[in-house]
This record gives structure tokens, sequence and C-alpha cells, in this order.
């Protein structure tokens, strides 16, 4: 790739930057779950990207770059902010619970849950996924990125990132099912309501219970 | 493929990241598996209507004017570093710093100016100012010549000779000894003008250490002794040879 030859402009930057925009603010939006933080998010992307531009090969993938940098603030900035909202919250999102729902809904409850999924419900469970999974699920499913760029956005092996996919896909599929049952347009399954397989559904406090039945 | 291991490449394969003969086992082990057939066409229909579902929230007009408005405001892009704009030149500049440290590190082993010319003196074999088999009378014979008292070794029983000669725009002391193994030994003693003395090959000898230099089919080693007197020791033998003869006379001067 030939690197400019001169210092990059101001045009330059605009050109290979804006147009990701909305690719910057929607997934910034799926990680803070708040408009305003995004917004300030995307905006402090941008602006350090226009610091270190000099630093950027023209050429190369600006997109993944300006993901890397977003990546790397909202890790810095808004992760730990995200994770007290989430104690505070005591939401059936929290990892310690979510772990029951890794091994996914009961195979036979997929045909029938990809049918009757509802765009609000999807959003929702998102939302409830872990921060690492869930940035997997994002960048892979609606941005499109390769496993390797997810690694070097995410700073980690792409074996990691598989991982991170798979966990964070089951989470999603059994959050959705869950949903789905909740507002009884699935039925539950009889395994589930027994409390006998190991990836069976459970909401944090009968998790809890389940926990101090069995000490 | 046993099912198992067909399961672990579902998520690769619908990501269009399995290749290669894994992609090809694969697929032979869904044309064979109904189970797993039906478990890949499930997950792939799944990303789909995940897409389906999340579609891209709008960017906010007031955002991008946001944006626009700090570009505005921002200082021009200035390159910091030329190596950010010419990646070319990170491994010209590396490959630059590796040919300096080699060559600082060939110089550091290059015999310095004193071992140069000892390795020179020797060979040149000058007559010698004073002819006498006797150590105290050759040390002798330096008195008010040189500004240090000469030292002798005692061992030395096959001294031949000395002469004056100048180092580092000093007077210094050259002994010329005959070893019973009949190889002529040099040693050349003066009082360096500052307290550095590297260069060559450094070896610890004794307590000493010792840096040794070689040329011309011969091999000289300096240290400085106790009252800080450098000593060039030079000879037609190898090194360890010469190790040994200093070690020999770093023994004789502590006791």
């Amino acid at each position: 790739m030939m690197p400019f030859r001169r210092p990059p402009s101001k045009t330059d930057f605009e050109r290979e930057v804006m147009p990701h925009l909305p690719a910057l603010y929607g997934v910034a939006l799926r990680m803070t779950k708040n408009e305003g933080d995004a917004e300030d998010l995307v905006q402090e992307t941008v602006m350090r990207a226009y610091r270190f531009f000099d630093s950027f090969e023209a050429g190369t993938n600006c997109k993944a770059w300006l993901f890397r940098i977003l990546t790397n603030l909202f890790c810095n900035r808004y992760r730990e902010r995200e994770r007290e909202q989430e104690i505070l919250d005591q939401v059936e999102s929290s990892e310690a619970n979510l772990g029951q729902f890794v091994g996914g809904p009961p195979r036979d409850a997929e045909s029938a849950l990809l049918g009757r999924m509802l765009s609000r419900d999807v959003e929702r469970a998102l939302t409830a996924v872990p921060t690492e999974f869930r940035l997997a699920v994002i960048l892979a499913d609606l941005e499109d990125f390769s496993y390797i760029e997810i690694a070097e956005i995410m700073e980690c092996p792409a074996g990691t990132v598989m991982s991170r996919l798979y966990r964070g896909r089951k989470i999603l599929q059994r959050l959705l099912h869950d949903y789905a049952v909740e507002q009884g347009i699935l039925k539950e399954d009889a395994a589930a309501k027994e409390g006998k397989a190991p990836d069976a559904p459970v909401d944090l406090a009968s998790y809890r219970k389940k926990k101090i039945s069995e000490a | 493929m046993k099912c198992a291991q067909a399961d672990t490449f579902i998520h690769a394969y619908v990501d269009g990241e399995l290749a290669g003969v894994d992609r090809d086992s694969y697929e032979q082990h869904l044309l064979e598996c109904d189970a797993c057939s039906h478990a890949c066409r499930l997950q792939g229909r799944f990303k789909a209507a995940v897409r389906g579902h999340l579609s891209r929230p709008p960017l906010p007009p007031h955002l991008k004017r946001r944006i626009e408005e700090a570009l505005a405001l921002a200082p021009a892009i200035r390159r910091r570093f030329i190596w950010h704009s010419y990646p070319r030149l990170v491994p010209a500049a590396a490959a630059a710093v590796v040919l300096v440290a080699v060559l600082g590190a060939a110089r550091s082993h290059r015999a310095p100016l004193v071992l140069e010319q000892a390795l020179r003196t020797y060979h040149a074999a000058m007559p010698m100012d004073v002819v006498d088999s006797n150590c105290s009378s050759i040390a002798n014979w330096f008195r008010g010549k040189v500004d240090f008292a000469v030292p002798c070794p005692r061992n030395a029983r096959a001294i031949q000779g000395a002469r004056l000669v100048n180092v580092q725009d000093r007077f210094g002391a050259y002994l010329v000894y005959q070893v019973p193994s009949g190889h002529r030994v040099t040693l050349m003693v003066f009082m360096p003008e500052d307290e550095t003395l590297d260069g060559g090959r450094r070896r610890v000898v004794g307590d000493r250490d010792v840096y040794f230099g070689s040329g011309r089919g011969a091999s000289t080693a300096a240290y400085r002794d106790r009252d800080g007197l450098v000593h060039v020791v030079t000879s037609d033998v190898d090194e360890d040879t010469l190790g040994h003869l200093v070690e020999a006379a770093l023994y004789e001067q502590r006791n």
C-alpha cells in the first residue's frame, strides 16, 4: 500500500473517515446503550483519529482502524460505568447468570423461535449480552468484519474472537427463546421447566434459590 | 468428521471463515448428517434474522454537524513522525540501527590505539636502549626517564633488555623478554593520560579486567595494575597462553 507522500490534509481525512460515521454511531449506541454517550464516543473517536491520521496508511482498512480507536475509547471510558450500572440493576444480564444461557435454546425450539423473533426483543437481548461477546457479535454480524479484523479491533487472538462469537450468539439465542416463552409466543420446554437440563434458562432469583438448595 | 467436530465449525462456516480442507470436510459431513446440516442452516438463518431485525440507527444530523464544526476548528494535520507516513523507512531505520550497533560492537572489539602501537612495536623489533639480563638494573636505568617506578617481574629471568618509548605523548618503559618456550614477550608500561582503558576483547584474569587484541601473528593484552599503570603484554603466542603470562605477572605483583 502506498502511503501518503505528503502530509495528509483535512480533505483526505474527511474522504476516508466521514463515510464511516453511521457505522461508528450504530455500534457506539449498542455498546454504550445511551444516545448521549454514543455521540460523545463517536466524536471523540473521530477527533482522535484526526490527531493520529498521520499514522494511518492510506489504502489500508480505515473502517477497522476507526473501530479499533472506538473500542479502545469505549473500554477506557464507558466500560466501568456500564459494569457499575449492571451491578446496580441486578439485571439478568449479569455475566454469572448468563453463563447458564451459553448452551443456547433447546434445538427443537430454535426453528420455532426464528419465525417469532421481534425486533424489539432482538435489540433488548443484544443489549443484555455481556460487553465482549456483544461487541464480537455486532462486529461480525452487523458490520461484516472478518475474524482477523475483529481480532485487531479487539486486540485479542482470532481464537478468542471465535469463542466470544460462539458464546455471544448462544447467549443471544437463549435470551430470545426466554423472551418468547415469557410472552407466550413459545411453549416452555419440559426440561427447562423442571430445571434438569444443564443449559436450562433461569432467572437470577431462581438460580440463587437453586444454588442455595444445592448447598 | 464426527458431529462433535462439525459442531465447532458451524460459526466459522456461516461467517465464511472456513476454508480449504476444513471447509471440504465440513461440507462433506453436512451431506452425510441431517442433524448437522439442519443445525448449520438454522445458524445461518439466525445470523440473517438478527441482522434483519437490527437495523443501523440513523446518524443524528446534529452529531455530524458537531463533528464537522470540531474538525473545522482543529489545526492542520501535522506529520509528527516521518516513519508513520513512510512505513518503508521503518525497516530501513531498523537496519541502520542494527548496522550502527554492529559497527559499534566491532569498533569496541577493535584493538585500541595502545594495543595497535604495542603490536607495531613488537614487530618492528627496534634496537634496545639498554641490554641487561637483570631486572633491577633495568628498573634502575629508567629512573629519571619516566615518572613512575618501572615494575620488573621477578619471574622474567629471561629479560633481554629495554628501551624508552613514547606512549600517548609520554615516556613509557618497553621491556623485552625471552620466555623458556623461546617466544619473545614484550611488556610496555606507562602511566595513562586518562582513566579509560577499554577496547579489544575483555576478559577477567585474576582480579583484573584484561583487554585482548591481536594482529599480524601476535597477541596483545592490556590491563591496569593496582598503581594505575597500564601494562601491555605482547607476544607471538595465542591469546590463552598470553592470558597465562598475564596471570603469572599479576600473581607475582600481588605477592
